[in-house]
């Protein structure tokens, strides 16, 4: 049509009198140029450009909205972010999409720094459906909880802006996210109040209950179905001791406090036994039959009567005297020309050996006291002569962790032997190996993982243990068994570190996909999931105690977790960057050390909170030094952390008792000893 | 807009026989390899993580391409790190290469066994005791870990600002004193003790040699500090408890480990008590005392030495010091001769030519009246005056270079006159029975 012929009708049409046909047409042939095409006003008409401009729409609408919901609603960006990205790679061009990341990327680096690396890359329609990264989030809908005015002023804001982009945001929440409104007045965990202490802590750190695949606010319940109410009720008590063996114990220490009568002060052997170490069939505690135990034998008695000697005789953590923490004692084994091939190192609870698993595919095994190892083998024999270290050759892959079988420092030489006689290692080669450490060679090697196995760990009770993989399951094994028990399948990403709970009944697992789960031995159902991770977890601690868990990443955060009601206690930080290799907790599950990447063995204090202080913020840290309090800061933090995001990263938080620095020397292991003495070990990097 | 090279990409093409390639495929390709890569390298970092290493290894990309079911490149693995050439091709057109040496087959078998790299050993000590670090070799000095985070800061550290903002539940530590372990403290008793004993010379320099080497009493120099001074101001008259304490002083300096530099401002008054005190030792012997000023000069030469880098205005303020009690004719000889000992000790040659020589003419008179003096006692004290401002003069000479071919008795009597006008008729005579032509020359130099 020509472009003149329209004025030209209306004119006619005006002349005519045709006032309704008129102005219907003038409406209509509005939304066209002069040449007779559509002009695109709607933002989502205009192709992959629609997300960027809509994400900044939205970005600078965030950061000018009121301060109560801006952490809220900050939280809210990433997920848009990554879903627009990945949208805009599978339907629209890697110019669009590429364009889109570079622009919007910055703010998301602190707290995503490995996600954003893995989408980077990604271009082309196959890739989104390929990456491990983009599954995840493709696959499940990313939950966030927002304050119902928050949402709803979201809501009205993209409405206004329909237009103008705001339908294509809608769209996004609408098709990937799970967004979960709570009034704040009628939930007293929502008040406001505790929002204000909130939105200082979750300017760096995720809600408890986003993320994916999301599960019920405020609750660990692995089951997305039930309410948030309905928890695994779990059973957290010490495993009981086997009647037999509780008689034979008995019998020993009576027979022992005869022989050494206690010094004044002092508990007798029997009455310490009775009073603080018993265990009984309880109501909270697993019972014997849940576990299968082989009958007790002489080293199982030898070994109890050890324990309650090694308890009655420790250094005592009792709590903050007087306010100070306790002071602990710390041993350092340092490693020397290792030239960085010690990939883990373990220490025997007898506190007689050390075994280093080393890149070049074999494990190395010193006695501490640099005596000859003992040997089975016949003297005379083609046995290399005795000396303090062995090699255990026969992975064809990196060993990437060690354990040693359950033990107990012998001080009787004429019981039975309570040393560690058996020696676990995994490997890249998929397998674990089980060495005797009296004939010095590989006893079986148990296969069925996948890929790499990264973690081994021996069960309290030995006979038991537990392995996590690359393929992103975490097994259970008997040693007697060629296959595994159990398979404890769930994470998106590999299982890094695993652990035991104390009574054997439960079982942890850390992975990168930044989740803790807590796994029932008896049945292979998930009973807990922790998420809060800013980094990949590299290690777990269960308490003696048994009701918490201690888990750490390498962004340099601990964090503890109530496993009863499923909540997170705390959050320490202090460690820097490069991951806390190792977690050991005291006897009395008073005191948590930990060391890591950063060269630093640090003592933390269970028993107080810093929960009150924001998390450990520190109100402007870095910064001019300036110290404001109440409500001021609370204010001026949330007002200031848009613009001034720079400054130290290291935050340590108030609960932090000391901290030693090694030269040099990252620590692999720490352990506390059952005296409450630590023992850390790393190698010194020149 | 693809970080990969798409002319790689045609290269490899040509290589298997496909010459023309639709643009669109080559950015495709080139997206697609780029995300393989990132890939691949995404999965050797967990290779990295898990090896507890912080460098990416050849290694870790082999094990990373096996995990995702390819076959890993051969030949690249070694345990030093790549080296990789650059050779420039066409302009902005550099191309990497791995370098790889060359070697001759012939030369490789005959020449030695390589070195056994050494063995891995470990060796232990303690990181901590009973809560505190101990400061043995073995462990960080306070400066190497100054620039690691290793305390709480800020508002949640300090329970006291904690408290006031609000926050309930705060428990607040008690101001701690400075904790010394039980066997910190009986050993500063015994250290003290010893020195302190007059009759069992073993013991004392037992102790002294003990804080001249042991590690780990870090902890114990503000208290060593507070005991020389307060033993310094309480017994200027025993010269064996000042020589002790100068002793001390100097045995704390010489201990490598000990970290004193924050202590020098409090260390530095008791040595100039030593030094220049008016009276030090009872009233006879006197001359005693000019021992004591000697040794605790040596003690004040070594200070300037070792700390006068790190406190610039150390220099300036001793010299001061020494030079008003070097000229100030109400004080004792004691005192003068002190001053003029420090003033050597503090800067040699340098100070003595800037300060002493030009103030002697006028000085003169003082030790004049002093060795005219009837009284013995006093005498000696002016010889032991001149002494000092000899030997001061005869650095002088040490420092100055040029030769000067001996001097005839002729000119003596012209040398002698002008070295009267400059520092007085009393020293030049000295300096001339010195028989020393240069330091003469040196005098009148200045």
């Amino acid at each position: 049509m020509d472009a003149n012929v329209i004025p030209q009708v209306i004119e006619y049409l005006s002349k005519k009198g045709y006032s309704k046909t008129e102005s219907m047409l003038r409406q209509e042939s509005a939304n066209q140029d002069v040449d007779g095409r559509p002009i695109n006003t709607k933002a989502e008409e205009t192709g992959g450009a629609k997300y960027g401009k809509a994400f900044g729409l939205m970005r600078s609408w965030v950061e000018e909205s009121l301060d109560i919901y801006k952490p809220d609603l900050r939280r809210l960006l990433w997920p848009v972010f990554v879903y627009s990205f990945l949208t805009l790679a599978s339907d629209f061009s890697p110019k669009d999409s590429s364009h889109f990341f570079e622009s919007f990327k910055s703010g998301f680096e602190k707290e995503h720094e490995d996600d954003l690396r893995a989408l980077r890359p990604i271009s082309l329609p196959e890739h989104v459906l390929n990456s491990d990264v983009a599954k995840i989030y493709r696959g499940n809908k990313y939950r966030i909880t927002l304050s119902q005015v928050a949402f709803l002023n979201l809501v009205q804001f993209l409405e206004s802006k329909e237009k103008d982009g705001g339908a294509v945001i809608v769209g996004v929440i609408q098709s990937h996210l799970q967004v979960i409104t709570i009034d704040r007045v009628a939930d007293d965990q929502n008040s406001l109040a505790r929002l204000l202490k909130r939105a200082r802590a979750s300017e760096e750190h995720p809600a408890e209950d986003e993320g994916i695949p999301g599960h019920n606010p405020g609750s660990a319940n692995v089951d997305r179905s039930a309410g948030s109410t309905v928890l695994t009720r779990l059973k957290l008590g010490h495993m009981p001791l086997e009647s037999d063996l509780m008689s034979d114990v008995r019998a020993e220490l009576e027979e022992e406090d005869a022989k050494n009568p206690p010094v004044s002060g002092q508990d007798s052997l029997i009455q310490h036994f009775e009073q603080r170490i018993k265990r009984e069939e309880s109501e909270d505690a697993p019972t014997r039959s849940e576990l299968q135990l082989p009958p007790s034998i002489a080293r199982d008695v030898a070994m109890e009567v050890q324990k309650v000697k090694e308890d009655r005789d420790r250094f005592k953590i009792e709590g903050r005297t007087g306010g100070v923490g306790p002071g602990v004692s710390v041993t350092m084994f340092t490693f020397h020309n290792t030239y960085d091939s010690i990939n883990c190192l373990d220490f025997s609870e007898d506190n007689m050996l050390v075994a280093a698993g080393m890149s070049e595919c074999y494990i190395r095994v010193w006695s501490l006291d640099g005596k000859a190892l003992p040997t089975m083998a016949q003297p005379g024999s083609t046995e290399q002569p005795p000396s303090a270290s062995r090699r255990l050759i026969g992975h064809s892959g990196p060993v990437y962790a060690v354990s040693f079988s359950p033990s107990v420092a012998s001080s009787n030489p004429l019981a039975p032997s309570t040393n560690s006689k058996h020696l676990l290692s995994c490997s890249a080669d998929k397998s674990i190996r089980l060495w005797s450490l009296e004939t010095w060679t590989c006893l079986v090697v148990y296969k069925g993982h996948d890929h790499s196995v990264w973690d081994v760990k021996w069960g309290p009770f030995g006979l038991y243990f537990l392995t996590g993989s690359l393929d992103r399951t975490c097994r259970l094994w008997r040693t007697d068994h060629i296959e595994d028990l159990r398979m404890f399948v769930g994470h998106d990403k590999d299982v890094d570190t695993v652990c035991f709970h104390p009574n054997s009944a439960y079982v942890f697992t850390g992975s990168s996909d930044r989740i803790v789960r807590m796994w029932a031995v008896a049945n292979g159902y998930p009973v807990r999931m922790f998420t809060g991770h800013t980094g990949n977890i590299t290690s777990l601690a269960c308490s003696p105690s048994g009701k918490i868990l201690a888990s750490a990443d390498d962004a340099g955060t601990i964090i503890l977790w109530d496993l009863g009601p499923g909540k997170l206690k705390k959050r320490m930080r202090g460690h820097g960057k490069g991951g806390i290799w190792s977690l050991s907790w005291s006897v009395e599950s008073t005191v948590l050390v930990s060391g890591g990447a950063d060269g630093t063995v640090r003592i933390w204090d269970i028993a107080i909170g810093n929960d009150a202080s924001g998390q450990g913020r520190v109100i402007g840290e870095g910064g001019a030094g300036q110290k404001i309090d109440g409500n001021a800061a609370q204010m001026h933090a949330v007002a200031g952390a848009g613009t001034k995001k720079k400054g130290k990263d290291v935050v340590v938080t108030s609960d932090q008792i000391s901290a030693f620095p090694t030269k040099k020397s990252p620590v692999y292991k720490v352990r506390f000893t059952r005296q409450n003495l630590v023992v850390a070990g790393g190698a010194f990097l020149t | 807009m693809s970080v990969w090279n798409p002319e790689n990409i045609k290269d490899v093409a040509e290589s298997v026989g496909i010459t023309s390639l639709n643009d669109d495929v080559l950015q495709a390709l080139c997206s697609d390899i780029e995300y393989r890569i990132s890939q691949v390298l995404e999965e050797a970092l967990k290779f990295m993580r898990h090896s507890k290493r912080s460098t990416l290894t050849t290694q870790d990309v082999a094990q990373a391409l096996r995990a995702l079911d390819v076959e890993p490149l051969y030949g690249y693995e070694s345990t030093r790190p790549l080296r990789f050439g650059e050779a420039s091709i066409g302009p902005g057109q550099p191309l990497f290469y791995v370098e790889d040496e060359e070697v001759d087959f012939e030369k490789l078998i005959n020449a030695p066994l390589p070195k056994v790299p050494r063995e891995i050993t470990f060796t232990a000590h303690w990181l901590a005791v009973e809560g505190v670090q101990p400061s043995i070799p073995q462990n960080p000095t306070a400066a190497d870990s100054r620039n690691q985070e290793l305390v709480p800061k800020g508002q949640s550290a300090n329970p006291h600002m904690a408290a006031m903002s609000g926050n309930e539940n705060v428990t607040v530590k008690p101001l701690v004193k400075h904790v010394l372990s039980k066997e910190l403290q009986l050993y500063f008793e015994k250290i003290c003790s010893a020195l302190l004993d007059e009759s069992n010379n073993e013991y004392r320099i037992a102790a002294l040699a003990s804080i001249r080497s042991d590690p780990g009493l870090h902890q114990l120099v503000p208290y060593f500090v507070q005991f020389i001074a307060e033993k310094v101001t309480h017994n200027l008259k025993n010269l064996f408890v000042l020589t002790q304490m100068m002793l001390l002083t100097t045995a704390m300096l010489e201990n490598s480990n000990l970290y004193v530099d924050p202590y020098i401002a409090s260390i530095i008054p008791p040595v100039l008590t030593c030094l220049v005190g008016r009276h030090l030792g009872s009233l006879p012997d006197a001359l005693a005392a000019y021992d004591l000023r000697r040794l605790s000069a040596s003690v004040l030469s070594s200070i300037t030495k070792k700390y006068s880098k790190s406190s610039h205005m150390l220099k300036p303020r001793l010299a001061r010091t020494c030079l008003k009690h070097f000229l100030d004719p109400t004080k004792p000889l004691g005192a003068n001769y002190g001053g003029i000992i420090g003033l050597q000790a503090i800067g040699g040659p340098e100070i003595v030519r800037a300060l002493v020589v030009p103030n002697l003419r006028e000085y003169e008179d003082l030790v004049k009246d002093a060795i005219d003096a009837m009284d013995e006692g006093k005498r000696h004290e002016g010889e032991m005056v001149i002494k000092a401002l000899l030997e001061a003069l005869v650095s002088l000479e040490e420092e100055s270079v040029g030769a000067v071919n001996g001097f005839t008795n002729g000119h003596s009597v012209e040398w002698r006159k002008e070295l009267g006008d400059k520092i007085g008729d009393l020293f030049a005579e000295r300096v001339l029975e010195l028989g020393k032509p240069r330091l003469v020359k040196a005098i009148m130099e200045c």
